[in-house]
């Protein structure tokens, strides 16, 4: 057998070129399936972790699972969004723990890459995600952020750095301004989602909205060019000149407010973590009246559904690469043949010298066996390298 | 259908006194469907001794060759080799029979292109299981290499060597296994004369020192003085032109 693959090895290098065709075919035929596969296993794995260890999750009506995804992703945006009355009901009624989510909001899409996700959350979510700060320190006043780890790393960030919020409409003139926020920590990497966002305070990313703000102080006296006039509780009405502060400091903090009632504040999505089973019915029983306009999900069956159609695509591209890979077997058979007949002369040789028939087998057999163990480990090593490089690429293509 | 009738000629008589190396003893053989047959009623080889078969090209001498390797099975007759019947060995007894004993020297060479000078010679030891390559044989083979002047040519790729040098890669692999007889078909075929000369040289003092028989095909008459034994091809296609002209005013 040794001397059979040390022929066939001789023979592969010589004819290189075919070699190569035939160990590229293979070892694409391979390679295709098996990262699909692969990716949807790690896919459906970490989904499925995921969700599992996030209890419920409520939000506005409408897709349950675009609101899993959000809330569980970031990935897009709600249609339609709740409030902080939600959060304060659920937190009252002491069933659990009601951690609030708002994201409406990225930073700028810099040099080709688009921007990364800004959410707006309480303290509890880091204790909840059980995420670390690796530099730096928490958030500690309004304007704070802190970074994941991989968009620290793409970005370049560093404690003390900042980092720009981008208006989701540059015409709406009235409502939201870029933000600088001060990035004062960097997260550990927990190789999930939120590495790839950037965290910030519930009402920082309302100040982001338009719904807070900050503004030079006026009066009557010292700008008279702004004002509009005062009503009868001797507030007093400015025009559009006067620019709320796009950065918020020691110094501008105490100018910053809120207008309006902070229950009505607007919330993307609340991760819910029940006190026990029992007030976990009762969450749920509380969201299931067709009058209530959030909705309560449990997330691993919004993500079962999800995986039924990842399955589909799954079984949609197991059936190409199956019809790829007899064409692929087809072409291979095309090759050999016609490498047979080219190199008859040599086996006829070979025959002439008293070479047995075991080993005329052999030679032909070693040279496709080899041909398969080097497309095996090249589409191995391509499928390691696939699914290491472009772990993030499945989950992106199917959101 | 041309035919070709063998008999032994008188100069070659005097062999079958001493011992044959081969006997070929009512040979007939056709290839299938062909218009070619072969009949030799009787031929002896010397035993250590240097024989040429000499002819026009297209006469059968190269069947004649495949038929006393075995490469061909025999229609009807008998070839002894030594003291084996070749055609009543099977297939795979043939084969091994072939490798150990027989020494083949093509006149196209059959090299493997995708081996080095040294790894064509010891490709015998590498195509049966019976035949195992041992440093002994490495040896041999670099001595048979050194011997013919290509020492400096071990790791050259074949594809890189004059049509000499490759005749003479060609019968260091014939000698490697130390067969009892050579079997080279037009070996000098491809070569200019003095090419041709130092290959039938090298055939003929390997042969010698070896103690191996050489049975030698070629159409060069120049070579002929060379040999301890001629057998002459031209009579017998004499032979077979009267038996075709025969037939024909028969029919």
């Amino acid at each position: 057998m040794k001397h059979a693959l040390f022929l066939a090895w001789h023979a592969i290098l010589w004819h290189r070129a075919r070699s190569f065709i035939v160990v590229l075919s293979l070892a694409i035929t391979i390679w295709l399936p098996a990262t699909v596969h692969l990716m949807l296993n790690e896919f459906r794995r970490e989904i499925s972790e995921r969700s599992h260890a996030t209890p419920l999750i409520v939000g506005a009506r409408g897709s349950r699972i675009d609101l899993v995804l959000h809330a569980l992703y970031f990935k897009g945006v709600p249609p339609a969004e709740i409030t902080m009355a939600e959060v304060q009901q659920l937190t009252e009624s002491g069933l659990g723990i009601a951690v609030p989510l708002h994201s409406r909001y990225q930073t700028p899409a810099v040099a080709g890459q688009d921007g990364v996700p800004i959410v707006g959350t309480s303290p509890e979510y880091m204790e909840f995600r059980r995420l670390t700060i690796q530099s730096g320190e928490m958030l500690s006043m309004l304007g704070d952020c802190i970074v994941g780890a991989r968009v620290a790393q793409v970005m370049q960030l560093a404690p003390g750095d900042t980092l720009f919020s981008a208006p989701r409409n540059a015409f709406n003139l009235a409502g939201d301004y870029p933000l600088r926020m001060s990035v004062t920590g960097i997260l550990a990497p927990s190789h999930s989602p939120d590495d790839d966002v950037v965290f910030t305070d519930i009402r920082t990313t309302w100040v982001i909205d338009g719904i807070g703000h900050g503004h030079q102080s006026l009066t009557s006296q010292t700008d008279p060019a702004l004002l509009l006039g005062s009503n009868d509780s001797s507030a007093l009405i400015a025009n559009a000149g006067v620019l709320p502060y796009t950065e918020i400091t020691e110094d501008n903090i105490d100018s910053f407010h809120f207008h309006g009632e902070p229950n009505t504040f607007p919330l993307t999505a609340i991760i819910v973590v029940p006190a026990d089973e029992k007030s976990r019915v009762r969450i749920l029983g509380r969201y299931a009246s067709s009058e209530m306009s959030a909705q309560c999900l449990k997330p691993p069956e919004v993500v079962e559904e999800l995986l039924t159609l990842v399955f589909r695509v799954e079984q949609l591209v197991w059936l190409c690469s199956l019809a790829a890979g007899l064409v692929t077997l087809l072409l291979l058979i095309l090759v050999l043949t016609l490498s047979m007949r080219l190199r008859a002369e040599e086996m006829q040789t070979m025959f002439r010298l008293g070479c047995s028939r075991s080993t005329i087998a052999l030679l032909q057999g070693s040279e496709i066996l080899l041909s398969l163990l080097l497309a095996g480990t090249l589409a191995s090593a391509a499928t390691g390298l696939t699914v290491w490089l472009g772990g993030d690429v499945l989950s992106m293509l199917l959101f | 259908m041309l035919t070709l009738y063998w008999c032994l000629p008188a100069d070659c008589r005097n062999v079958t006194a001493g011992r044959s190396m081969i006997s070929i003893t009512h040979l007939q053989f056709a290839y299938s469907g062909g218009q070619f047959s072969l009949q030799i009623p009787e031929l002896h080889v010397a035993a250590h001794a240097s024989s040429v078969i000499v002819g026009p090209s297209g006469s059968g001498k190269t069947t004649l060759l495949h038929l006393i390797a075995g490469i061909l099975p025999v229609t009807d007759g008998e070839i002894v080799v030594g003291e084996t019947n070749v055609h009543r060995l099977n297939d795979a007894e043939r084969r091994l029979f072939r490798l150990r004993n027989i020494g083949l020297v093509f006149q196209d060479f059959q090299l493997i292109d995708y081996l080095n000078v040294l790894e064509n010679v010891l490709l015998p030891c590498r195509i049966h299981p019976s035949v195992q390559l041992t440093a002994e044989f490495t040896d041999r083979a670099r001595s048979l290499l050194n011997s013919v002047g290509l020492q400096s040519l071990q790791t050259r790729s074949v594809t890189r060597l004059s049509q000499g040098e490759r005749q003479r890669v060609a019968i260091c692999r014939a000698l490697l296994l130390s067969p009892g007889i050579i079997l080279a078909d037009e070996p000098t075929g491809n070569l200019d004369p003095f090419n041709a000369e130092k290959i039938v040289e090298l055939l003929l003092s390997d042969a010698t020192r070896s103690g191996a028989s050489l049975l030698m095909v070629t159409h060069d008459h120049s070579l002929l003085p060379r040999f301890d034994q001629v057998i002459p091809f031209e009579p017998f296609l004499k032979t077979v032109a009267s038996a075709d002209s025969t037939a024909g005013a028969g029919r």
